[in-house]
């Protein structure tokens, strides 16, 4: 049997209503040691104060709308205990993510997230609920699957974009997204690598690309890699915009090499000197 | 429903907001950091050329008093900035080809250390002579 402590949890939980200034509330609840940080919300809901908002469904890291800051970093409170947070002393503060407009406490507005899904075209399907092991070989192990199966490696690469739960941590992560509204941002930049590798067809190969290209596309990061260490699924969103750009090049240089050779020798500075055919001496 | 939007120069503060983050963040910061150093050196740069149009008279003044070790600790503060900026700048290139992606932290650290080595020995030379 697992034995449980009760500990008294203070919260710093950042409060914002329309029309008020957004100032800090705290309140202390009561968890076990083996609670989760949105069991101390859900205590501060149904306890404290009926007013504060906040998302959550799944409670555990499958649907990615419970994300926000936990003492500054991006978290999902679902899957982050609160021992891991929590100092013993100060409070643990809770804040809603940067680069998105706070509706209302820990709500913010993340249509901005899903347009730039939708510019990639990106329809979002998992491969695997987080919750369980990622690998088939560790499924294999706790006899879910009766024998291990082998995945194509092109199948695995398409996996770890697959396992994105739309939580727009990335997009909070990152640093460029604070002063440019129109960066597609790490999970927007993701979706359209993944939307690139399914692509056949050359027109939306080109839109893709193009996308990529633009003023606020993959040439807009600055690799701070933030996105990728936040990622609660490995998503490695900050890889996927390498490698766009690493195809971006390469494409660029391919159009350059091709012009190069299509393009006619006007003068030939190397040819002897002497008379040409129109009269000239050839230099 | 009106939502909470914070204006822009105070966005602008993320870029330093290194507590709790990452090795590839404190390099975002640095790079923002020294990069505008760098710019307002420049101006600086363009305005202390300008005193050539002033005549010998206030070059010369001028060159004494870059010979003070107040400047020469400038020009230390100068060339960190623009090594690290450098360094840092061809760590930023190579992931941008997809080169060292996956090293990208050890990639700084050893551009960092070879920052410092260079600006150790730049700084002996400097208040050396």
């Amino acid at each position: 049997m697992i034995s449980m402590k009760m500990l008294e949890i203070p919260l710093q939980i950042f409060r914002y209503r329309e029309g008020e200034p957004p100032h800090y509330d705290i309140f202390t609840v009561q968890v076990a040691d083996t609670a989760h940080v949105i069991d101390a919300m859900d205590a501060v809901w149904a306890t404290r104060d009926r007013s504060f908002t906040f998302r959550r469904a799944c409670h555990h890291s499958s649907c990615g709308s419970c994300s926000l800051r936990i003492n500054g970093v991006e978290k999902l409170p679902c899957i982050t205990r609160v021992m891991d947070v929590w100092d013993g002393h100060a409070p643990v503060r809770l804040d809603p993510l940067r680069n998105f407009p706070v509706v209302s406490d820990l709500v913010v507005d993340v249509s901005a997230f899903f347009q730039r899904m939708s510019a990639a075209g990106m329809t979002i399907t998992r491969s695997a609920e987080p919750s369980l092991p990622l690998s088939v070989d560790d499924l294999a192990a706790t006899g879910v699957l009766s024998r291990p199966v082998e995945v194509p490696e092109s199948l695995s690469r398409f996996n770890r974009f697959e396992n994105c739960i739309e939580c727009a941590i990335c997009m909070s992560a990152c640093p460029t997204m604070a002063t440019d509204e129109k960066f597609l941002g790490p999970a927007g930049l993701a979706a359209i690598y993944r939307a690139r590798q399914k692509a056949d067809n050359p027109s939306d190969v080109a839109h893709l690309l193009g996308l990529a290209d633009g003023e606020h596309g993959v040439w807009r990061c600055h690799s701070a890699f933030e996105c990728t260490a936040a990622c609660p699924q490995a998503v490695d969103p900050a890889g996927k915009i390498m490698a766009l750009r690493r195809e971006l090049i390469a494409r660029r240089f391919k159009v350059a090499a091709r012009a190069a050779a299509v393009v006619p020798r006007t003068r030939n500075y190397s040819a002897p000197a002497g008379p040409t055919k129109h009269g000239g001496n050839g230099a | 429903m009106a939502t909470l939007n914070y204006p822009k120069i105070r966005r602008a503060g993320r870029w330093f907001d290194v507590r709790r983050r990452r090795l590839g963040m404190w390099a975002y910061t640095l790079n923002r950091i020294t990069g505008i150093g760098l710019v307002v050196y420049l101006y600086l740069h363009l305005g202390v050329l300008s005193l050539l149009a002033r005549g010998q008279s206030s070059w010369d003044s001028f060159v004494s008093l870059a010979r003070s070790p107040f400047y020469l600790g400038l020009d230390v503060v100068l060339l960190a900035g623009i090594l690290i900026h450098g360094l840092n700048g061809l760590r930023i290139a190579l992931t941008g080809f997809d080169v060292g992606v996956r090293a990208q932290k050890a990639l700084f650290g050893i551009l960092m250390l070879a920052a410092a080595v260079a600006l150790i020995a730049a700084a002996l030379k400097i208040f050396g002579d």
